[in-house]
Parts: C-alpha cells; structure tokens; sequence
C-alpha cells in the first residue's frame, strides 16, 4: 500500500508517494488561484504517471499553509509538524531544521528523537522568505535561478535593513539609484533574508545537525550567508522542497 | 489519552459583573445631571484619591473603555483610522488610540457624544500613561485641568522612603490641586473608606485566583477577563469588593464540587498580556484540545495584590483591615495606598524583566501548567516590555513556549487564520489532539 | 579642523580601552544622558555612552521584541556581540521603556561586574522631583563608593561637577557661533564633536574643544551657506545622514537631540548641596519626550532654538516605533509650522536608505528655497 503527503504551499503544491519508506513518485505546480482543483489534479497525474490506483493508497495525509485544499486527504498535520517528521526521518542527527519557502521562514528545534522543542515562524512580513528574493529579482531584472550564483560572485558587504520587506526594497531602488553592481545587491538581498532567519533561529536556539529544507536551500547565496550567520556548517536536504511532503506521508507511521 | 469529563455550571454571578460594568459607563455619563463630577484617567491610577471629593465622582478609565472599543470593530477602526488622520502613529498604544478617536469623532461607544471629562486624573506607569491625557485634553480643545502622579520609583523589592515620600507628596499635591479645581472641600474620611475597600477588592481577587490552583481550573480565563474589568474600572469602590466577595463564596463552592470551566481540561495553559480583544475565540478554540488558559500574571496581577504566605506559595496580600490597622489620617492612607500599589505584580516588569519571568515561573509551578501561549502585544509597549526574556527565561524553566504576534486593539495587526495553525502545531507539539 | 573628533568616534572603543590601560580607572556604560555624569568623574569613573554601529545584526531577536525601537537593539547588540567586553560598569538612567530593555537584557547576558538602575523621576515638572532624585543620588553614590572602595568627598563630586560644568559650557560656545551667517562649523562636524564629548574623557575632550573654538572664533574654517536647518527628534548619532543632507545644499545649523543640545544645554549650578545641585540641573533640563508632561516644555524651547539659530526647515526625525517622540511629534510639527518654519518628517531604522531620503531632502529644500523666492 502507498502513503501520501501533500504540501500545499503559498506558492506550490508538492506531493509525494511513498511505499515502505521510500519516495516513489513525487511532483509539484503552482498553487494558484483554483487551489482545490490543482492539487486533486496534481495528485491524479503522479498516481497516473506512477501507475498506482486510488485504491491502492492507504492514507493521504495533508499539511502546508493550504493544506484545506487537499479536501482529499484523511488527515492533516500542521506544516511545523510534517517539517520536522521530514527532516528527522531522512536525517536522524537533526536537531534544528530550518525551512524557507515562498512565504513562510519557519525555524524548528527538535531533541534527539524528532521531538520538537520549540519553533519559530516570521511574522507578518514575508523579508525573511523566498517570495521577497523573487520580487527583488523582478527589480534587478535578475532571473531567479541565477540570483543565487550571482550573489556568489560578490564579495561586498551592503548593509540592507531587512526589518521589513517595503524597507528593504527601497533599499535597493537607492542602490540601484546609486549604480552599485548588480551582484552587489543581489548579495545583500541574500544577506539580508539570512540574516532574518538567522535571527528567527538564534530565537529558538540550534544545535547541530542543522537541516535546511524549502526552495530556499537551492539559493546557493542565501546557503552561504546563513551558514556565515551562524557560523557553523549546514545539511542540505536533497530534494528540499518535498521534506513537508514526506513528512506529511509518513506522519503515524 | 483517555478525556476526564468535568461537570461545568455558568457563573451565577455573571450577570451581575455586566450589570455593574454597564452601571459604571452609566453613572460616568449621567454625573452631571444630579451635580457630580465626571473625571477620565487610566485603569491603573490611584482612584481613591478623588473619591475623597464626594460620593458623586464618577470615572471613566481608557484602557478598559480601549478595549470596549476594541469589541467593536466597525467603532474601532473609525477610531483608530481618525486619530491617524491627526497625525499619531499607527504603532502607538491601541488603546490610548482607541480612545482618541473616540474624542475625535466625538461619539460615545454606547451612545451619543463623548462625554467630556472635568478632569483628568492619571498616572505615569509607561511611556504613554501621561502623555496620554496630554493629548486627550489636546483633542477636547484644551482647557481640562489635568493631573499625573509618576510611580516610576523602581521595584517593590527596592523600595525606600525616598520613593515612597516622592508619590506620597505628588499625593498631597494632588488632593490640593483637586480641591482648587473642583471647588470643593476634601473628605478624608472618603478617601480612608475607598483606600480600604481598594485593598479588600485587590486582595479578593488574588484569593479568587488563587483557587484556581486547583483541578480541573473552576474559571478559564476568557471568563476572567469579564470579571477582573470591573477592577480596573473601579478598584476602591465597594460595589466591586462586594462583588468580589460574592465572586470568592462561588469560586470555593466551585472548587469544593469540582465544576470546571472546561469541561475537557486536559492541558493547562497560561497567557500574557491583554489578549486581542476582538478575537477572544482563540481561547474556545482551545478547549476543541481539552486545553485551557487559567489565567496569566496579566489577568492574576493587575488587579490583584499578591505576596508570599508562609507555606512560600503565593496568595493574596493580607489587608491592612485584616491586620487590624486602622487608617486614621490622610497621609496614612496615602502611605498604605503607595504602599499597596507599588507591590501589584505587574508593576514590577516595569523595571526588570527578570522579575516578572520568576513570578511568571512560580505561577506556572502552582497552577500546575503544561504551557504558556506568549502574545506579543503590538498595542501596548508597557505589557510586551521584555516579554522576549520572559519567553526564555520560561523555556529555560523547561516550560513550552508558544508565541504569537497580535494587538489588543488593533485587529489590522491580528492574523486570526496563522495564529490558529500556530496553536495546531503547539497542540501537536505538546502531544495534544483535537478532541471536537 | 575636527580630526580628533573624529578619530575618537570612530575609533571609541579602541581609546576607552587605551584609557583604561594608561589610567588603571574603571569604565562606566550608560545608556540614557539622564546618568549623572558629575559623580562617576567623582570616582574617576570613565562614562562611556553606549551607542549602536549602524549595522544590520541578528542577535536580538530573542532577547527584545521587535515593536521596540531599533536603537535600543542596535545597542544590546553591541553588547551581545562583545564589543562592549572592557567595561566594568553598566547603568541607566530612567528614561523610556525602549532602552531599559538594553539594560536589562544586558545585565543578564552579558558579564559585568557592577550594574545600576537609577529611578530618575519621570515627573520633573513635580516641585519633588528635585529632592527625590538627588535622595536616589545619595543611594547611587554610596553604591558608588562600595564598588570603587573609596568614600566620596564634597570636594570630589564638586571636581566632577566643574568637568562636566566645563565641557558643557563649551559646548554651549560652540554652539553659539552656528547662530552667524554661514558658520564655520558644519552639522556634521558638530555632531563628531557632539558624540565624542559622550564617549571621551572630557578632560581630554575640553582642551581640544577649546582649540576647535578658538580656531573659530579667529575665523578658521570654510563657510557653510546652505539652507539652514535644524534636525530634532528620537536618538540620532547618524553622520552619514547628516553628512548627505549637506551635501545636497543644507547646513544643519542646531538640534534638538540628546546626542546634541540636551545634553549640554545647561550646567549645574552652584548650590552647598551637590547632590540637589546636580539633581536639579538633570530635572531642568531640556526635557526627553518621555519626561515632558503635563506641560509641553519642549514646544516653547524648540521654537526658540528655531528662532534663535534663524532656521528655515526642520528635519523631524523619529527612530522606527519611538513611543515617546510619536507623542510629541504631531503637536511639535504644528508648533513649528505656526511659526513658518516647514518641517520634513523621516523614520529611521538601524540603516536608513540614504538614496531615499536624499530625493526627500533634496524636494524639501528645493520647497524652501521657493519660499524664498516668492
């Protein structure tokens, strides 16, 4: 029988199948505006491409911040839960796991068995989370998949107020305005998102092994300046954006 | 996990509580229609002082009646959004905003204008406590004799003469003052009347807490918050110690039969600060885990009067009444009053955070707690002060801690949907399932 | 004509610890100019004021919740982050709620061998708060003189008095000659002296100073035309704000800061009774917004600083979530406004975004100089 999870996320949908502790199908889209039917179609297409019928699923079980979408599933664990459940069960020696996606930073510290401790989550605004590197890289004209690389290449330090998102983007228009390389603020837009999760993680405290999980953990610039912020060395989930997913799937097991 | 059913009662007296709450804005409006006096101030002033001035002095207190508002939330933004169009800061005290507004619009939140004050009378506890009236009368046209007494005088723990003689004196200053601005002749008698029933009401409420020591919590605190109002609308009056008194006999009766608030009590929990108030529904969605918040030193200790009883647990501040000291002059009282005031438990976060974290601790020790929900309170800087160390200081204690941002006024600042998935993954985390 | 200045601000902690090292004195951190400097230079006491870098830093999030201002974070940061690691003292003295966080968080968690909350009085318009500040002064003092070993004489505290006394007179010098026409002197290079005067032993500062006067005074320096401005409002150490608002054609001839004129403005004066003498001096004067009720005792001075120093615009400045100054703010830029004296309102945060500010800057002086033309 198969299990599965499914992230609804502020941005995407990611989904996986599992049997026996192993990924067998897994794939994502966007969320979107119909969210309900993108993620029921989303979940037709890996049962379909992977071969599985419905029937052969034993449980579905959802998380995510729209984890209503998934009108499906059995059950539901909040996305702190699943991220943890993930994390730990692919990487036995975490103790803090940290997740950045779209919309949300969330940083979490577990014991040595998965339990969680204590968790943080940033607030209102979105400066600490991948949609705000995203809308900075409409700003330089930057595509994303190169915001990471780019920053690599500077070696300046900006300093950028990354209290809040508004403020920290008129910080790079001045920047902008003031003609500094692009991979200057490209590096200091990193830093900055960085530097709020390192915060947020300073907050709940964090022993190693330290897990990054969520889209964010492909942004090498952004790997780089949270490992500097907390000046020690970082696991990097492999398929980082499905961990809630998995999670999710394996949740009671 | 098996679920242990309670037996839950509604309070008998709870109707009662919102009658003298109405009766309280009531007598405030209507003062001057048998020749009394109206005067604004905050909750946390020393109200007994002009109760010296007749039985016809009616108060109106901001941050109770900033609440009020706060339920309201078509009244509350128009509030909030006229005193932004003045030119304050979206970021300031929501209840001191709330309040302007309400000058500013000139509308009462139960009916017609707003009923000016003669005078304000008020105390200095945070950055905004005096400054507060400042801009009150500011917003009236100016003109409306205005009173503060600073109490910034440092922890209980440290107190000296020095500190006590300096409100004292502020005191005595102020009862002149009072006497000039009304015209009227001082009766000290009144005022040793009020600072009793003051200490009774304060004391009384502790006690009442106090039981809620037990299991299951015969009051959740979300009842809590109707009943510790009438304290901060009118702590020296002895409607309000009478009732409390009523309050007391009911609770131990309570406890005695084991009536719950919650009939599910599984979890026990306890908050911080004002909660938002137009999102009270937090706390029922609470009890959907057989969780519940059983008070907070916000909602023991504003109103209560606390202190060490000598088994070393804490309970109610014993009454100079009951220990048969009898108030005889005007300065006495006025000593007792300082006194009384200076060791209220939330005045000393004030000062130290650490202080508060130790009393937040030992609640947490004897009201047997599983956990603590923090608010992060947008809309009062004086509460929120140092609640961050607070919040380690618990972990630290081995405590689970759950935080959460909002307002107490400002429901701009209140994201209902996260914060109800941020208590899920506490729930989860604490082992708790939903038990609806 | 400032480079000592300048050295001794950029470089403070550097000199704090070659003070120590050459004096064998102990270094006080304070947080708030309501310290009553007069008796740490009793004990020969360096006070250190302790000030944030202007850097973003991620260190305080667990320790002061983020609706506080981000001065007072800039602050503990410093000491978090162990830069503060050669003082023996720390202290405040009771101002606003925001910066008490620093010290209290500070006490805790970062090492020290003597701290002090001292209760300064909140209602200094009371006719009590004199006797009562200079009682908490008694009580600091004898904490004083537990910590260093040493009892304290009249004379000693009288010797503190006539440092600061002294340097604050300067000060007030200084200040004077930015009310001439095109003064010598730049916004920015009165707030390097300004700053350092709160970090450096005003012995050594107050002969330098005096050099920086006499320089003036005798006509050293170049002319500063712009339009002139005074900046006021919440804590401003900021030099590179006040140097591109220069830059782009003011000069900041006076403030309203307590880095700045209300930590100079008046002096102690002389009275048998030290103690009260000092304690009236910090009841009197001018006045941080947290203090100023129930008058408005600010109004009346600003418009006479506006008045005085013959401004044409203000630059209100207010750090990020500044409950005391909010207070004030509104009723101060009507105060002004009232006086024809337009006012220009920017929120600052650890970092400013200087390319933003400059355009406002630059359309609030162009706003200005078309009221001199029409």
């Amino acid at each position: 029988m198969y299990k599965v999870g499914i992230d609804v996320g502020a941005k995407n949908i990611k989904i996986v199948v599992m049997k026996d502790g192993e990924v067998i199908a897994k794939d994502q889209c966007l969320a979107g505006f119909e969210t309900k039917e993108n993620t029921l179609s989303l979940y037709q297409k890996i049962l379909e491409s992977a071969n599985i019928s419905e029937s052969d699923v034993s449980k579905i079980t959802a998380t995510g911040s729209g984890k209503k979408a998934a009108y499906f599933a059995q059950n539901s664990i909040t996305e702190v839960t699943a991220a943890a459940k993930g994390a730990t069960s692919l990487y036995p020696s975490a103790h803090s796991i940290i997740d950045v996606g779209a919309e949300e930073g969330k940083s979490i510290r577990c014991d040595g068995n998965g339990k969680i401790v204590d968790f943080a989550l940033n607030e209102k605004c979105a400066a600490g989370a991948g949609a705000f590197i995203e809308s900075m890289g409409r700003a330089l004209e930057l595509p994303i998949e190169q915001f990471g690389e780019l920053s690599m290449q500077s070696d300046k330090e900006i300093p950028m107020n990354a209290q809040c998102a508004v403020f920290a983007e008129s910080e790079v228009v001045s920047l902008m305005h003031a003609k500094t390389e692009k991979k200057d603020i490209a590096k200091a837009v990193n830093d900055a998102v960085a530097s709020r999760i390192t915060s947020m993680t300073r907050k709940v405290g964090f022993e190693k092994d330290i897990v990054l999980i969520g889209g964010m953990a492909k942004n090498t610039g952004f790997v780089q300046a949270l490992k500097k912020g907390l000046e020690t060395d970082i696991i990097l989930a492999k398929d980082p954006e499905y961990i809630s997913a998995i999670g999710a799937a394996i949740y009671n097991d | 996990m098996a679920t242990q059913k309670y037996k839950t009662e509604t309070l008998k007296c709870w109707n009662k509580a919102k009658e003298i709450r109405m009766n309280f804005y009531k007598k405030y409006v209507d003062a001057h229609d048998n020749g009394g006096l109206r005067w604004a101030g905050g909750a946390w002033s020393f109200g007994a002082i002009p109760a010296g001035l007749g039985n016809d002095i009616f108060p109106i207190t901001g941050e109770p009646y900033g609440a009020s508002i706060a339920f309201n939330k078509e009244f509350s933004l128009r509030c909030l959004e006229a005193t932004e169009r003045k030119g304050y800061a979206r970021d300031l005290c929501s209840y001191m905003r709330s309040y302007w507004g309400s000058i500013i619009l000139d509308e009462f939140l139960f009916g017609g204008k707003f009923p000016k004050p003669d005078f304000m009378w008020q105390d200095h506890i945070c950055c905004s406590h005096a400054k507060w009236y400042q801009v009150a009368n500011e917003l009236e046209g100016g003109g409306i004799p205005t009173y503060s007494i600073d109490v910034a005088v440092g922890p209980y723990q440290d107190v000296t003469d020095n500190k006590i003689d300096y409100i004292v004196n502020q005191m005595h200053d102020g009862i002149t003052w009072l006497e000039k601005i009304t015209g009227r002749r001082y009766n000290d008698e009144l005022l040793i009347e009020a600072v009793n029933q003051e200490c009774r009401a304060t004391s009384l409420w502790a006690e009442i807490c106090a039981l809620n020591k037990g299991i299951p919590a015969a009051l959740d605190e979300k009842s809590m918050y109707s009943l510790y109002v009438l304290g901060t609308l009118e702590k020296h009056s002895k409607v309000v110690a009478d009732f409390y008194a009523e309050l007391l006999d009911e609770m131990k009766y309570r406890v005695e039969n084991q009536i719950a608030a919650t009939p599910n009590e599984r979890c026990r929990l306890m908050s911080d600060t004002q909660p938002p108030w137009g999102f009270l529904n937090v706390f029922r969605y609470l009890e959907q885990f057989g969780a519940v918040s059983v008070g907070s030193l916000y909602t023991f200790g504003l109103i209560g009067v606390w202190e060490d009883k000598p088994d070393g647990s804490w309970g109610p501040r014993e009454t100079p009444q009951q220990k048969g000291i009898e108030i005889k002059t005007r300065d006495q009282a006025l000593r007792i009053l300082t006194d009384w005031n200076l060791s209220k438990p939330e005045w000393q976060h004030f000062y130290s955070p650490h202080i508060k974290s130790d009393m937040m601790i030992r609640i947490a020790k004897e009201w047997h707690l599983d956990g603590i929900m923090l608010h992060y309170n947008r809309g009062c800087e004086g509460l929120s002060l140092g609640i961050a160390e607070n919040r380690l200081a618990l972990i630290e204690a081995g405590y689970p801690v759950m935080t959460f941002e909002g307002n107490m006024g400002d429901e701009r600042e209140f994201d209902e949907a996260k914060t109800m998935s941020r208590i899920d993954s506490f729930m989860e985390t604490l082992g708790m399932k939903n038990i609806v | 004509m400032i480079t000592q200045f300048r050295d001794w601000e950029q470089n403070r902690h550097t000199y704090a610890k070659a003070w120590k090292e050459k004096t064998g004195g102990k270094v006080m951190g304070y947080f708030c100019t309501y310290v009553p400097e007069e008796i740490l230079y009793a004990a020969n006491i360096l006070p250190v004021r302790i000030l944030g870098s202007h850097e973003p830093h991620d260190v305080t999030e667990a320790h002061i919740f983020g609706m506080f201002c981000p001065f007072c974070r800039d602050c503990l940061a410093q000491g978090l982050k162990g830069k503060y690691n050669y003082l023996d003292g720390v202290m405040i003295s009771q101002s606003c709620l925001h910066i008490r966080q620093a010290y209290t968080s500070w006490i805790k968690h970062v090492p020290i061998d003597f701290s002090y909350y001292l209760p300064m009085p909140n209602n200094i318009q009371s006719t009590h708060a004199v006797k009562y500040l200079a009682g908490e002064l008694a009580q600091f003092k004898v904490a004083v003189e537990k910590w260093i070993g040493k009892e304290l004489t009249d004379e000693d505290i009288k010797h503190g008095i006539e440092i600061m006394n002294e340097n604050r007179g300067l000060m007030q010098q200084l200040y004077s000659y930015k009310k001439n026409e095109n003064p010598l002197i730049s916004g920015e290079e009165t707030m390097e002296v300004a700053i350092s005067e709160q970090m450096v032993d005003k012995r050594e500062h107050t002969p330098v100073l005096k050099e920086l006067i006499d320089k003036i005074a005798g006509g050293a320096g170049s002319k500063n035309n712009g339009t002139r401005l005074m900046v006021l409002g919440s804590e401003d150490d900021d030099i590179a704000f006040i140097r591109m608002v220069e830059s782009v054609g003011a000069t900041v001839v006076t403030d309203d800061h307590c880095v700045g004129t209300r930590y100079f403005w008046n002096n102690v004066e002389n009275n048998d009774d030290y103690l009260e003498a000092i304690a009236r001096r910090y009841c009197e004067r001018p006045a941080c917004p947290s203090k100023d009720w129930i008058e408005r005792s600010r109004i009346p001075h600003i418009l006479s600083l506006a008045k005085d120093f013959d401004v044409k615009g203000a630059i209100v400045i207010q750090q990020k979530f500044c409950d005391p100054h909010e207070l004030d703010i509104p009723a101060i830029i009507k105060a002004l406004n009232a006086i024809d004296v337009k006012t220009l309102f920017l929120e600052f945060d650890v970092t400013v975004p200087l390319g933003q500010f400059k355009i406002r800057v630059e359309a609030f002086l162009e706003m200005l100089q078309e009221d001199d033309l029409f």
